[in-house]
């Protein structure tokens, strides 16, 4: 069964329709990469599925459970959707870490503001893998853009979302300091972490997604294997597309 | 000079005790203007039009009118209406008014202030509240609510360094504050009449005092200078 269904995702700002119709879905452990040129609906489709935006039509189901269904108001409800979000960890382009918190108070606050204690030990592990062991009592400005990214996605993982997406995790970052965030994002889906990317990174989306979809114009324009999509576009968009990489 | 000097520890006294009700007055226009002003300004940044722009009436006419006008209205119009005084007689009632009128009048300014502190922090910090799960509250309180402070000291600052000196204001209802009590030696007052140099040195009182908030004021602003 798949962790993640998304039927016929429609939003619009206004008189522009942002998202025409989105559908898709992702099995565990898999690591989709989102690309496409600026404003064809990317992130806002990502804002969506962690209720950033509520969609004007659609579905979201995560193992099974519709979280959203815009038929069905009760789905829409706050409370609610503060429970339902959590299936959902996001990892912002700029970070927004919390700047009046040390490195590891920014991972462990949520935990504490929602009752789950003692997780120190874990945020400490969760310090070692993202490599700041030696970092997590740093306050963010005193932290690089790559360091900041990495407690932001070691704080998304403390809450053990099933599923964890990112919105141009590296395009605030200086090249020299892309790496570094690639590379833990790379172990995570080793891991079988299951992930939703969207990126201008096309060599990352080639080498880590299992599944691109290349979005144009709020349209779900082609998807498949990242191999066959990079290789051999079919439609003549994707191509164009592609060619600026 | 010599008359001065005799009369000097008459006046020091008098206007001591004129000043002590200054500070009173400060202090707790202080402690009611900081949390009211809050309150409105979150009514002026309710998604609610009614309550935003009834919130947004209230603070066009305190901010338009003068405080003193305030301070006589507050103090007189009660009793007009009602054909009885409701703050009591005596210092204790004016210095009810004038607190009352004080704090409404300071937490308007405080409030439009907060507005722009709250509405400088940027969206993502309440986006990246809301992705991990915690309540709009949660978010005010852990992550917006310093962050907003420390935006908003030099502005708030400048609003209680201008409240130690408005407080002279509560003069016009006859509060026995400092200016009073310096202005009461030019009528009589503890045997000394016609001298005008004790109004004059209240001035001395507000300087000091303001030199003491703004070294206050400046080793706050350092302590929250540990993150940006």
């Amino acid at each position: 069964m798949a962790i993640l269904e998304v039927k016929n995702i429609r939003k619009s700002f206004g008189n522009i329709e942002v998202l025409k119709g989105i559908d898709f879905s992702l099995e565990e452990g898999q690591v989709l990469s989102i690309i496409g040129s600026s404003g064809s609906g990317k992130t806002t489709l990502l804002r969506c599925l962690n209720f950033l935006e509520t969609p004007d039509a659609g579905e979201i189901i995560v193992k099974g459970e519709t979280l959203f269904n815009s038929a069905d108001p009760t789905t829409k409800s706050e409370s609610q959707i503060r429970q339902k979000r959590l299936h959902f960890g996001l990892v912002f382009q700029s970070f927004n870490l919390f700047p009046q918190y040390t490195a590891l108070e920014n991972v462990l606050l949520a935990p504490k503001l929602t009752g789950k204690n003692n997780l120190e030990g874990r945020a400490k592990e969760l310090f070692e893998q993202i490599g700041l062991a030696d970092r997590m009592n740093n306050y963010p400005h005193q932290l690089s853009g790559g360091q900041q990214q990495r407690v932001a996605i070691a704080r998304a993982l403390i809450l053990q979302p099933d599923i964890l997406c990112f919105d141009e995790p590296t395009s605030a970052l200086d090249p020299e300091l892309t790496g570094e965030v690639l590379k833990v994002i790379r172990k995570l889906s080793e891991s079988n972490m299951t992930m939703i990317i969207v990126t201008h990174e096309m060599e990352f989306a080639r080498d880590v997604a299992s599944h691109v979809i290349f979005m144009d114009g709020g349209e779900i324009c082609e998807q498949g294997e990242p191999k066959e999509l990079f290789a051999n576009p079919k439609k003549e968009r994707t191509r164009q597309f592609l060619a600026h990489y | 000079m010599e008359l001065i000097l005799r009369q000097l520890p008459i006046v020091i006294n008098a206007l001591n005790e004129g000043f002590v009700q200054t500070l009173k007055l400060f202090s707790i226009t202080l402690l009611g203007a900081f949390p009211l002003g809050l309150l409105i300004a979150f009514g002026s940044l309710s998604r609610i039009r009614l309550i935003s722009f009834v919130t947004k009436f209230i603070i066009w006419i305190i901010r338009g009118t003068p405080l003193m006008i305030q301070l006589l209205i507050v103090y007189y119009f009660p009793g007009l209406v009602l054909h009885k005084p409701i703050w009591g007689g005596g210092e204790s009632g004016r210095f009810l008014a004038a607190s009352i009128a004080f704090i409404i009048n300071y937490s308007c300014y405080f409030s439009e202030i907060y507005r722009g502190g709250i509405q400088s922090v940027p969206v993502g910090q309440q986006e990246a509240g809301l992705v991990l799960g915690m309540t709009k509250w949660q978010i005010f309180t852990h992550v917006t609510l310093l962050q907003m402070i420390k935006r908003i000291v030099p502005p708030i600052s400048n609003e209680i360094i201008t409240l130690v000196k408005d407080t002279a204001l509560a003069r016009i209802i006859a509060l026995q504050e400092v200016i009073w009590a310096g202005q009461a030696f030019m009528k009589g007052s503890h045997g000394i009449s016609g001298a005008i140099w004790p109004l004059f040195f209240t001035a001395f009182y507000y300087l000091v005092f303001n030199g003491i908030v703004t070294v206050m004021l400046a080793w706050f602003e350092r302590k929250l200078d540990y993150f940006r």
